[in-house]
């Protein structure tokens, strides 16, 4: 019972954010000007921009023109592209095999480098392997992420002229981009992963664990890991935004064909179909983790379900 | 066999390299950094040998001093022929200014909503603390984006729309702070001698939510400065003639093969600015307040 009413309000929380999304575009839209003259380009013949006045209601009232707002963007009817007058969600989608490509690999980057570092500086608290860790963990997060990338290029592709540093036509393209992005987020996944794991080394169950003889790999892995993983588990779900809005900046350094890179180029353009389907997108994306991110929370530890919410 | 031999009573930070004697040299020397940028922001016009934007076709791409180029031009020059030092001095002075000003703006609003959050409670308190949510969970460079592709860039809708990253942290944070000092003592005693509320949140509870206000802009920072030389570094921040370090670093981009010494300065800058600024930040946090349990998190 506790579940299911558990996993209903954080589903109407989601909802409630997306419905915030479609408004906030709908909002800006309205007071940045004419939606008309905005979404079209500015030499439209005048009967095309009445077509379109006609066919998006905008001799309606205000709420009207809202409900058939949301209406459309349900229905993925988002406006077509400037640049090539197809459809935005579809040139949009096109795009998305790209960036989850680079997305999941710079993940898994982060992911193992991040908790390998973290694990590695709890063990060995105080010695030198922590203080490289937490320094590359500093370095990580004062890092900017596009001169990291600029770095990794002037390295990589100019210097040791080792890997291509634009395009992404092969998967030489990859690593660069994927390896920068992984980087930026590894340092504060170390830090909470280290510090997630100081936590648990002294509870009493690992003494326990330890006076039954266990090993250290088993302690560590059946033991720490699982009790550790909470704080992990939240920050590489907050942590998304952060790698959403990194890869925007990696994949226009790195010139790879994802949406980030055709997010910026919209913008610069003005192209707003595009621009608004791809703010509608990230806002599904994140409400989507955050949901997997709660049910994860659940499924690791049981209580946090049965735990009165007190904080709104 | 580790584990178990290193728990002392008093843990260390994360961030504190431990050994006594190193991270107070490192520590001094951020602090002296910082007050370096501080003062070429605020001493620019004096400070910089040529101006930002005079242009010298003659002497385009010219390499720094010390990679043999002439030394009227100490880092040398780039593909406009303009002195690449007097650029990221100024450059310095407008991301430094951003970041201030930035920082102003997202901890008076953020601040000033969580008041309002925990004064009115009820439908007030719900419809901001949605909007918390939202902010929260969607990611603020791709609102920042959304807003400029909208509207159009110019530089005072860029100062605000940075200005507000992290508003809603703030916002959450004064919240709960103010619903917690209004439950105290001295907050109820006040109350009772029937002191009008706008007093006794400026005059009582803000002083005493201060510090971790403070807190929280030393964390905001270091953020910000990323975010604005993130956007200009795209283009899409401060547009030229205006320079800033992100845009510095987003023009020197085109001439990585030629002329690396026109953008690597200012990508250096803001590396070691924000590096000092979360180092001497957590170590002020330490310093000022040991209960304080934020650096651990």
């Amino acid at each position: 019972m506790m579940r299911l009413q558990f996993i209903l309000t954080k589903l109407l929380r989601g909802l409630l954010t997306l419905l915030l999304a479609v408004t906030f575009v709908f909002i800006v839209l309205r007071v940045s000007g004419d939606p008309v003259s905005m979404m079209l380009p500015d030499d439209t013949p005048p009967a095309i921009v009445a077509e379109y006045r006609a066919a998006w209601g905008l001799d309606k009232t205000v709420p009207e023109q809202y409900v058939r707002f949301i209406w459309s963007a349900l229905h993925g009817d988002l406006g077509y592209s400037f640049r090539d007058d197809r459809p935005a969600l579809t040139v949009v989608l096109e795009r998305v095999p790209m960036t989850l490509l680079l997305g999941v690999c710079g993940f898994i980057i982060t992911v193992v480098i991040g908790l390998f570092a973290g694990i590695a500086a709890a063990l060995k608290r105080g010695t030198s392997v922590d203080h490289a860790a937490m320094a590359f963990s500093i370095f990580g997060h004062s890092m900017p992420n596009f001169f990291l990338a600029i770095l990794m290029i002037l390295l990589f592709s100019m210097t040791w002229r080792l890997l291509p540093s634009s395009g992404g036509a092969t998967w030489w393209h990859l690593i660069l981009p994927a390896v920068t992005l992984g980087i930026i987020n590894a340092g504060t996944v170390a830090r909470f992963t280290r510090s997630s794991m100081l936590e648990v080394l002294h509870q009493p169950y690992m003494r326990t664990a330890r006076a039954k003889g266990l090993r250290l790999t088993r302690r560590v892995m059946s033991h720490a890991i699982p009790n550790a993983a909470i704080p992990v588990v939240t920050v590489l779900g907050l942590r998304l935004g952060g790698l959403i809005a990194g890869a925007v900046v990696v994949e226009t350094v790195f010139a790879w064909p994802g949406i980030g890179l055709m997010l910026v180029n919209a913008v610069g353009q003005r192209d707003l179909p595009v621009v608004q389907t791809i703010v509608l997108l990230v806002a599904l994306t994140m409400v989507i983790t955050n949901f997997i991110v709660d049910l994860t929370y659940g499924w690791l530890d049981p209580r946090i379900e049965n735990r009165p919410n007190k904080e709104g | 066999m580790a584990i178990e031999q290193s728990a002392p009573a008093a843990r260390s930070r994360w961030f504190r390299l431990k050994s006594a004697g190193r991270p107070r040299l490192l520590i001094m020397l951020c602090i002296a950094w910082l007050i370096l940028v501080l003062m070429v922001a605020i001493g620019a016009d004096y400070l910089a040998p040529f101006a930002y934007t005079e242009q010298s076709l003659l002497n385009r791409l010219k390499p720094p001093a010390f990679l043999g180029g002439n030394p009227k031009y100490l880092l040398g020059t780039d593909g406009l022929g303009r002195d690449v030092l007097s650029r990221l001095i100024y450059a310095t002075r407008m991301s430094v200014l951003i970041a201030i000003v930035g920082s102003m703006i997202g901890a008076t609003v953020g601040t000033l909503l969580g008041f309002l959050a925990a004064h009115f409670r009820g439908i007030v308190e719900d419809i901001i603390m949605v909007f918390v949510d939202f902010q929260a969970s969607m990611p603020f460079f791709i609102i920042a984006l959304a807003v400029l592709a909208f509207f159009g860039n110019n530089f005072e809708l860029f100062l605000v729309v940075v200005g507000l990253y992290g508003w809603e942290v703030y916002a959450r944070l004064t919240r709960s702070l103010v619903l917690q000092a209004n439950g105290q003592g001295y907050a109820f005693a006040i109350r009772t001698l029937g002191v009008h509320p706008i007093r006794i949140y400026a005059r009582h509870i803000l002083p005493n939510i201060m510090s971790v206000l403070i807190v929280q802009v030393t964390l905001n920072f270091p953020e910000l400065i990323l975010i604005e030389t993130s956007l200009s570094f795209l283009g899409l921040g401060i547009q030229p003639p205006q320079t800033s370090l992100g845009l510095m670093l987003g023009e020197g981009r085109n001439y990585l093969a030629t002329a690396w010494w026109t953008g690597i300065p200012a990508g250096l800058v803001i590396f070691l600015t924000t590096l000092s600024i979360s180092l001497v930040g957590d170590w002020l946090r330490d310093k000022l307040d040991p209960t304080l349990k934020i650096a651990e998190a």
